[in-house]
């Protein structure tokens, strides 16, 4: 029975009343997650937000999620945890005070720095029947493995050169620390001071977050919660039906390819989707693409196929509100075992966020022909993590820079592409500015600044890429994962694709480029330059439709050259 | 001595002026006159009969800083960086705070590419100097400005939060070469690192710049053709004055020149009053703001978005920590696309404004469900200036909420109105938590002191939910924003970015920069103001090492390493339960601010009563209750009250610009100082 169904036998609810709980429900992650961002110790916590606070109920259904994490955790990674954490303490059982932790692939499906905890919450008033739960997923910097921060690999072939897993492990019994949990933590990292602080915050959270649900549940009691819940979910999913009905029923198809595993360079991993639409059901169809691979490309099923699906499918239907259970329902995924999006839970996951924003971006593009006005052209959709290790001069002490890249995102219906933005799979992910990277590292950078016609012209062009250039000043340690060179950001309706990502060093004293997208610590000099070229975003409707005033602005800003506004932008050009 | 202060706002222009020697307070309102906005100033003069030649103190708040930037009204203004980085304000930190919009876009930059130009110049990340800027390149450079015919010209360098010299020398040139032009620099705003925030601080300083200084210009000869001959003074961010010179150099700390009027108010009554532990609650026409006094001081932060955290930019600079959300008179109550009830943050601002007003408004509002409710009524609404049409109120309830939510009925329409009043209850505390809960404050260890034209109004309801026991209403609240500027000291905040290992010797380098800053703060005070005594306060932001939040945290001259630990931990503890003793801290700046106390009127004379005995004997209204339902309720003039007044809700106290209600039960009476002091009944959860 689905919801709509399901709250047609609910009580009524009053209007005043649900809209309170709805405010109230939704603060209590809001909250926090503020208070998750200023006590962590990783950068990658409090500002590139890779994590996930929410509260699930007894069967992992998403009840609220916070506003700020990263979107790629839409695939209920929270309530995954809590219904393997439930399956392995069926026996013992889960009481007040228990905190379990895991970052088991099989359940989770993404690398093993991405570690759920959760918290049960009780109903005070029943014999501490349990509500609800609440959770967070973090990603903790390093959990072992091959490589420094365990998830910096473009080579592993199975999940145990990334780091140990802790399968449903309980980090606190009775409101009291496990510790031989905490020394499994804090011994099987390179940086024990970092993840435990980390630890802490998270579990501060965990605790807090469970806390105010309590207190909830004591102002309007457990069952009409849920019943409010139950009502809310009910029309997350109506709306969500109402936006897929509006689409025309078809079959719908797009493909496009990421450039290979990181281990066998000249083969592609093919990504070709289909969307059928039936109705209100928005099917999604991953049957051909490529099956997993050798390198740490892969997912799981949840983390990779499905969380791609809810990811695409949220931007195309409810893309205004927090996510809920409800946001999903009308969405299927067609997904056999064993794809890179599939993958068994031994195979290699370090980089499994790395095609994410390729396949979400494939997925809006199969559906041009229904809803035109609802999708973008493609967007440069690389991580294109960079990462600097060395020692900084001044200090001696040992650094680990780690960036991802900013480009272009694609046109639209509506207006030209924006950005420069990390990919559809981040959302209120902060750069790190030059002079941080500068002073607590010793880098140096000599420019940063928009890559003239990178953007795919069209009736609405591109968003720009980027050109960042670092001048190496002392030795240092390099790996870069990018995406996307092969197969550049398309354009839709007539417009024309964007320009790819590559990234270039030039050595000291000699006059040509080597070209990379992918390398494990390449080692660099000082006189060294690392030249980093970023995608520009796919272009909205033919060029040659592009209004003349806008034509000229681009070039008197210098996003487009006089030569390409005369060639490309033309209205006799070919084709 | 005669003080006036005056503060321009969206709709009016109130004025609050004290004569020293009679005592009194005279108060008035008049309409913003857009275009030229003195006009509006001297005619709220005018209306209040106060003669400015006598006066020795003009304090002055605006928001023409704010509107300049939202509405994009600043001068022509070019951007002068480091080479390599002209896009920075462009590119800013590349998030995406609407994370499922695939057409999200930040508002456009101040400074469009191509009024951006590049210097070649450089200073390294430890703040040496590689590469200095070529005077000649900067002739040229000007020249190109003279042509692009630029206003204002901002200079922003990187690492210059280290080392200013390249910044200093090219603004130097530049003012030289281009006269008339407005010349800034982001050292002279900012010494904290970060180039995206400082440039963008830079360029907004820059954008605002001719519009402020050609404004202050005019009200100087305004004011002296008005027969003033003393000093005038601008309201500053940071909640304190700041004097004309200052203030043309650095418009940009007018930005929040507004609200903060109202938290001086707040901290001067608190102090008065001896209470320790105050939260500023100010509720008008389209937001609501609050703020946490403790101990007559209000926390200042050092990042603020222009256009919100969403769309906007981020500038640097002491800014009062208000939180401020959509939840005002003018909120509209409606039914969204899945049939949910939502109030807010829409509203019908003063045009159309709320159903009510029969300017054309058909969607109810917040103050539709007042009137509904009987709280607030028809024929005295602004003493009476405002004439309100109850049946214009019930209409849009009717058709747009109560018929699609089945509410039936008046007891139904009552029941709705009531529900959307508490809605905005629960989004007002939402922000309160945020000040308070979010800190590890408990609200109920404060008391709510509201003002503004619905504060009153609202507040006893919200304390309710916050459980809060007290609420405080200060004399004039609807003037209560003028009224706090008359008791402003002058206040300078200075910062500089220090990220040090937290040791003896790194603490004792840390108060050095500290003394440093105070003899800055110093001599800006001294030329600024005649004020004789200056308070000092020195802070340091520290963190753990590795943490990107660092906390702030006051300092002796004389302190330890282990006495500035302790107090660290005890604030992070307070804010986030627990606290870390083994773990590495680390110095992130350091903040000194500077006070300068300045002639004020004795709060005992700011409450206006009129009253006697024979006359204070109320009216009756039906007010609905949620709970009881409708209640024949006491209505009072509120300058009719005496001082020791006390009576017992259900109440409501009417005066020009707001009414306060006061609940079945609870208790409330005139204070010493003319305020409202109501004393919640204890009652059963919330709610």
């Amino acid at each position: 029975m689905n919801e709509v169904a399901r709250m047609q036998e609910l009580e009524p609810i009053d209007a005043v009343q649900l809209e309170i709980i709805r405010q109230l429900l939704q603060s209590i992650p809001d909250e926090v997650e503020t208070d998750l961002t200023r006590t962590a110790f990783s950068p990658l916590i409090y500002e590139y937000k890779d994590y996930a606070v929410g509260i699930v109920d007894v069967k992992g259904r998403l009840i609220a999620q916070s506003r700020g994490g990263i979107p790629i955790f839409l695939a209920n990674a929270l309530g995954l945890a809590v219904l393997d954490g439930v399956a392995m303490y069926a026996d013992e059982g889960i009481g007040a005070g228990d905190v379990i932790i895991t970052n088991h692939a099989g359940t989770l499906g993404q690398h093993l720095n991405n570690v759920v905890m959760f918290a049960p919450v009780m109903d005070r008033g029943d014999a501490g029947r349990i509500v609800a739960f609440m959770a967070i997923l973090a990603h903790w910097t390093d959990v072992g493995g091959r490589y420094v921060g365990s998830s910096a690999s473009n080579d592993t072939t199975e999940i145990f050169q990334e780091g140990i897993q802790f399968r449903s492990v309980k980090l606190r019994r009775g409101g009291l620390p496990v510790a031989e949990t905490y020394r499994m933590i804090e011994y099987n990292t390179r940086f024990p001071a970092m993840v435990l602080g980390d630890v802490e915050a998270q579990l501060a959270g965990c605790v807090k977050g469970a806390a105010l649900f309590e207190a909830l549940i004591g102002k309007f009691g457990a069952t009409r919660l849920l019943d409010a819940i139950s009502t809310l979910w009910a029309r997350s999913e109506a709306a969500a039906r109402k936006a897929v009905a509006a689409m025309p029923d078809g079959v719908y198809r797009a493909a496009s390819f990421l450039d290979n595993d990181g281990i066998e360079l000249d083969r592609r991993i093919e990504c070709p989707v289909t969307v059928r639409i039936e109705g209100e059901r928005f099917i999604v169809d991953f049957s051909a693409i490529s099956p997993q691979v050798r390198g740490p490309f892969n997912s799981g099923r949840d983390g990779g196929g499905i969380a791609s699906a809810r990811i695409a499918f949220k931007y195309l239907t409810t893309p205004d509100e927090p996510a809920n259970e409800g946001s999903f329902a009308p969405l299927e995924v067609i997904l056999p075992d064993g794809k890179f999006l599939s993958a068994s839970a031994t195979a290699p996951m370090a980089r499994y966020s790395a095609p994410l924003g390729t396949v979400v971006d494939t997925i809006i593009h199969a559906i041009e022909e229904a809803a035109p006005m609802a999708i973008a052209a493609g967007h440069h959709a690389s991580m294109g993590s960079h990462r600097f290790q060395g020692r900084n001069p001044g200090t001696g002490q040992l650094f680990s820079h780690l960036d991802t890249a900013l480009g272009g995102w694609g046109g639209s219906h509506r207006c030209d592409g924006s950005g420069p933005f990390k990919t559809m799979a981040h959302g209120d992910t902060l750069d790190v500015p030059v002079e941080v990277q500068e002073a607590m590292y010793g880098l140096h950078l000599e420019r940063i600044e928009f890559r003239q016609d990178s953007g795919g012209p069209g009736k609405h062009r591109g968003g720009l890429g980027l050109i960042k250039v670092y001048a190496i000043k002392h030795p240092v340690k390099l790996t870069l994962t990018f995406e996307r060179n092969g197969c550049p950001p398309w354009g839709v309706r007539g417009g024309s694709a964007g320009t790819p990502n590559h990234v270039e060093v030039q050595r000291a004293g000699e006059a040509g480029c080597a070209r990379f997208l992918k390398v494990n610590d390449l080692a660099l000099l000082p006189g060294d330059r690392v030249i980093i070229y970023t995608g520009g975003g796919g272009g909205f409707g033919p060029a040659s439709e592009r209004d003349a005033a806008a034509i000229a602005l681009d070039v008197r800003r210098g996003y487009v050259s006089e030569e390409a506004a005369r060639t490309l932008y033309s209205n006799d050009r070919p084709g | 001595m005669r003080i006036v202060a005056t503060d321009t706002g969206g709709t009016f222009t109130d004025l609050a002026a004290f004569d020293a020697q009679a005592g009194t307070v005279v108060y008035s309102k008049s309409l913003t006159t857009y275009g030229d906005f003195v006009k509006g100033v001297i005619s709220a003069a005018e209306v209040a009969r106060v003669d400015l030649a006598p006066a020795g103190l003009f304090k002055h708040g605006t928001t023409l800083v704010i509107n300049a930037l939202i509405q994009r009204t600043g001068a022509k203004t070019a951007l002068v960086m480091t080479r390599g980085f002209r896009d920075v304000l462009e590119i800013g930190r590349g998030n995406r705070p609407e994370p499922f919009n695939l057409n999200y876009s930040r508002h456009a930059t101040l400074v469009p590419r191509e009024l951006r130009f590049e210097v070649a110049e450089r200073t390294s990340g430890t703040g040496e100097p590689l590469l200095a800027p070529n005077l000649d390149d900067l002739d040229v450079l000007a020249d190109r400005l003279r042509g692009e015919g630029v206003e204002a010209v901002a200079v922003s360098f990187l690492n210059a939060y280290l080392q200013p010299r390249h910044e200093e020398q090219v603004v130097a040139r530049l003012r030289e070469r281009l006269p008339g032009v407005f010349v800034t620099c982001g050292s002279e705003l900012s010494r904290e690192w970060y180039e995206y925030e400082r440039t963008a601080t830079c360029a907004a300083n820059a954008y605002v710049g001719p519009q402020v200084t050609g404004y202050l210009h005019v009200l100087r000869e305004q004011l002296g053709a008005h027969g003033f001959a003393g000093r005038i003074f601008l309201m500053g961010s940071n909640g304190g004055v700041l004097g004309l010179e200052e203030a043309g150099r650095g418009p940009l700390a007018l930005v929040e020149s507004g609200p903060v009027g109202g938290c001086i108010g707040a901290a001067a009554y608190a102090g008065a009053l001896g209470l320790g532990k105050v939260i500023a609650f100010d509720m008008g026409g389209t937001t609501a703001k609050c703020a946490v006094v403790e101990d007559g001081a209000f926390d200042v932060k050092s990042v603020y978005h222009v256009g919100g955290y969403e769309r906007g930019f981020p500038i640097r600079g002491a800014v009062l920590d208000i939180v401020e959300v959509g939840a005002g008179g003018g909120s509209i109550a409606h039914v969204d696309g899945q049939g949910g009830l939502r109030v807010g943050p829409r509203s019908a601002g003063s045009t159309p404004g709320p159903a009510a007003y029969g300017r054309g408004g058909t969607e109810p509002t917040i103050t539709d469900a007042n009137l509904i409710l009987g709280r607030i009524d028809a024929a005295s609404f602004l003493g009476g200036t405002m004439k309100l049409d109850p049946a214009l109120a019930h209409h849009a309830m009717q058709a747009r909420v109560a018929v699609a939510l089945g509410y039936e009925g008046a007891d139904g329409l009552d029941r709705l109105a009531d529900g959307i009043v508490s809605i905005a209850a629960v989004t007002m505390a939402g922000a309160i938590k945020k000040v308070t809960v979010e800190k590890g404050l408990d609200p109920r260890d404060y008391v709510l002191f509201a003002f503004g034209g619905g504060g009153p109004l609202h507040a006893v309801e919200l304390a309710r939910q916050l459980s809060i026991p007290e609420v405080i209403v200060p004399p004039e609240p609807g003037n209560f924003s003028a009224l706090g500027m008359l008791l402003s000291d002058y206040r300078v905040d200075r910062s500089s970015t220090f990220v040090r290992e937290f040791n003896e010797a790194n603490i004792a380098s840390a108060l050095e920069l500290s003394d440093s800053l105070k003899q800055g703060i110093t001599e800006e005070i001294r030329a600024e103001s005649s004020t004789a005594a200056i308070e000092y306060q020195h802070y340091f932001e520290i963190r753990y090492r590795g943490q990107v939040h660092s906390i702030r945290t006051q300092v002796g001259p004389e302190v330890t390493a282990d006495a500035l630990r302790s107090l660290f931990e005890q604030l992070y503890r307070r804010r986030y339960g627990h606290a870390d003793a083994r773990a590495a801290l680390e110095l992130v700046s350091v903040t000194t601010v500077g006070l300068g106390t300045m002639d004020k009127p004795d709060l005992g004379s700011l409450a206006r009563f009129e009253g006697s005995d024979r006359s204070a004997s109320p009216s009756k209204r039906s007010v609905y209750f949620p709970g009881a339902g409708r209640l024949e309720t006491a209505v009072h003039a509120r300058r009719l009250l005496p001082r020791g007044f006390a009576a017992h809700g259900p109440a409501l106290v009417e005066e020009y610009g707001s009414t306060t209600l006061v609940g079945p039960g609870d208790r409330f009476e005139v204070g010493v100082l003319g305020e409202l002091r109501i004393r919640l009944a204890a009652r059963e959860g919330g709610q």
